[in-house]
């Protein structure tokens, strides 16, 4: 397999998370005091794939949505795409800036303003602190927070919070951009925003990786969906196909729990 | 106050005034304490960004590290004001051993506290340990007494901690104007050890963060 032209290459892919009854010892301690009990009981652990087996490309420039239930592995797929944990076997290439909205809140720590961390989050993804500081006008303006991204940022309320996450992670310039349901906690009109800026950057070529239960939005965002299903990807194709099958599969579903 | 404790009380009898012997050592020791006590939890409580955002996790101890060197050369004019009204004077051997004496507290720093922050994620308490486990360190350096005080048999146990070495460094360098060389060999071998440690647990446990926060 060649990934090179691919900005986004999974190859054979599976995430394990180890399960056990016993919740592991955090501190020394607990783990002295508790020895006997550490060395048996935290042993029995079992594995949870969170992922298996994932083979994915998504081409430069290209609109992939995720779809699929509550903890079919959807989150932990973007998290392993924006290496922010490392998938347990399979290889993963990169090829970009990749900018992630993962769930509430990008990476603010809330006792500093919101423009120290504009700038930080910045700065961690590559920028210069030159760059970091010349896009703060754009995302005061893109927020609509004015005065207050001088204000710490424990005071902010959840939408104050969405609205400088996705400002930040679409003013890093990013070439790989990752989206998972974020957009939900806006109101409709910060959410048209949203969506007509990630219109804009598809149209600049940016890659756009979206995880969204809002079907019709996948519908309109997307070149191309897959549906995850217990780690596995049991769908890959056009967005109305993809769809279809997903929404099919649920109305079953629905028919057969009123039956029963 | 441990100046006049010690000067008053033990009646510690040096060749150069005892307040420049004290601060000598004081002074670098405190970056080094200062700079393991902050940044052991480093990664621990920086949960936040460590799960959103992709970023080489190494600047966080770094950035404690380097932050409390700068604190520490910023306060050397105050150690040259007051060894200018001792007899003493600096010379340009400075211009050569700080530069040398710093990059090797900086590596021993690093190597220690990526061990200790790394640690620190699966072991939340190792950050109060090092609390400990520092201030007994400090009382086996010779830091608030000079190393020619220690007994003559005695002094090869002191010179297995590879901090006293680096201390002894700094002093000498500050008093007599003299350029670290290989009495500096302890603290050498312990910084490379130290970045080899620290430096594979950092890349073995790496990956794990996000998931363990």
């Amino acid at each position: 397999m060649h990934c090179d032209e691919d900005a986004i290459c999974l190859e054979a892919v599976s995430k394990r998370y180890l399960l056990s009854f016993h919740r592991p010892p955090q501190d020394i301690k607990t783990a002295i005091l508790h020895l006997p009990s550490v060395l048996t009981h935290s042993r029995a652990r079992w594995p949870f794939w969170a992922l298996s087996d994932i083979n994915l490309r998504v081409r430069k420039g290209e609109s992939l949505g995720i779809i699929g239930p509550n903890g079919s592995g959807k989150s932990t797929m973007l998290r392993i795409i924006a290496r922010i944990t490392p998938p347990t076997t399979g290889k993963l290439a990169v090829q970009g800036r990749i900018s992630a909205q993962l769930e509430l809140g990008a990476g603010f720590h809330p006792q500093i303003s919101g423009r120290d961390n504009a700038i930080l989050n910045g700065v961690l993804l590559g920028l210069s602190l030159k760059e970091a500081r010349e896009m703060i006008p754009g995302i005061i303006a893109f927020s609509e927070l004015g005065d207050f991204i001088d204000q710490p940022m424990r005071t902010y309320s959840s939408g104050m919070y969405v609205r400088l996450g996705f400002a930040v992670a679409v003013h890093v310039r990013p070439e790989i951009l990752l989206v998972d349901e974020v957009l939900a906690v806006g109101d409709a009109e910060f959410q048209d925003k949203c969506f007509a800026h990630i219109e804009k950057l598809r149209a600049q070529g940016v890659t756009i990786v979206l995880v969204s239960h809002d079907l019709p939005a996948v519908k309109r965002f997307s070149d191309r969906v897959i549906l995850l299903e217990q780690g596995r990807i049991t769908a890959d194709d056009k967005p109305d196909v993809v769809l279809h099958e997903y929404v099919s599969r649920l109305s079953l579903l629905s028919r057969v729990m009123t039956q029963a | 106050m441990l100046f006049v404790a010690l000067k008053t009380f033990i009646r510690i009898e040096t060749e150069n005034p005892y307040y420049l012997v004290l601060l000598t050592g004081l002074f670098p020791w405190i970056w080094f304490q200062t700079s393991i006590l902050l940044a052991a939890p480093s990664f621990a409580h920086n949960g936040a960004l460590i799960k959103k955002i992709h970023f080489p996790r190494f600047v966080l101890p770094l950035s404690t590290v380097v932050n409390n060197g700068v604190h520490f050369i910023l306060s050397l004019p105050i150690l040259v004001l007051l060894i200018l009204f001792s007899d003493s004077r600096p010379s340009v051997n400075w211009l050569l051993g700080i530069p040398v004496l710093t990059v090797v507290q900086l590596g021993m720093l690093m190597g220690v506290v990526l061990l200790v922050a790394s640690l620190d994620v699966f072991f939340r308490d190792l950050e109060h340990l090092v609390e400990v486990f520092l201030s007994l360190w400090f009382y086996v350096t010779p830091i608030i007494y000079p190393l020619d005080l220690v007994p003559d048999k005695w002094q090869p146990f002191i010179l297995i901690n590879p901090l006293a070495s680096l201390i002894e460094g700094w002093r000498s360098l500050f008093l007599e104007n003299a350029l670290p060389g290989l009495e500096l060999w302890p603290a050498l071998l312990f910084t490379v050890a130290a970045l080899v440690v620290g430096g594979g647990v950092f890349r073995r446990l790496e990956g794990g963060f996000a998931d363990a926060l």
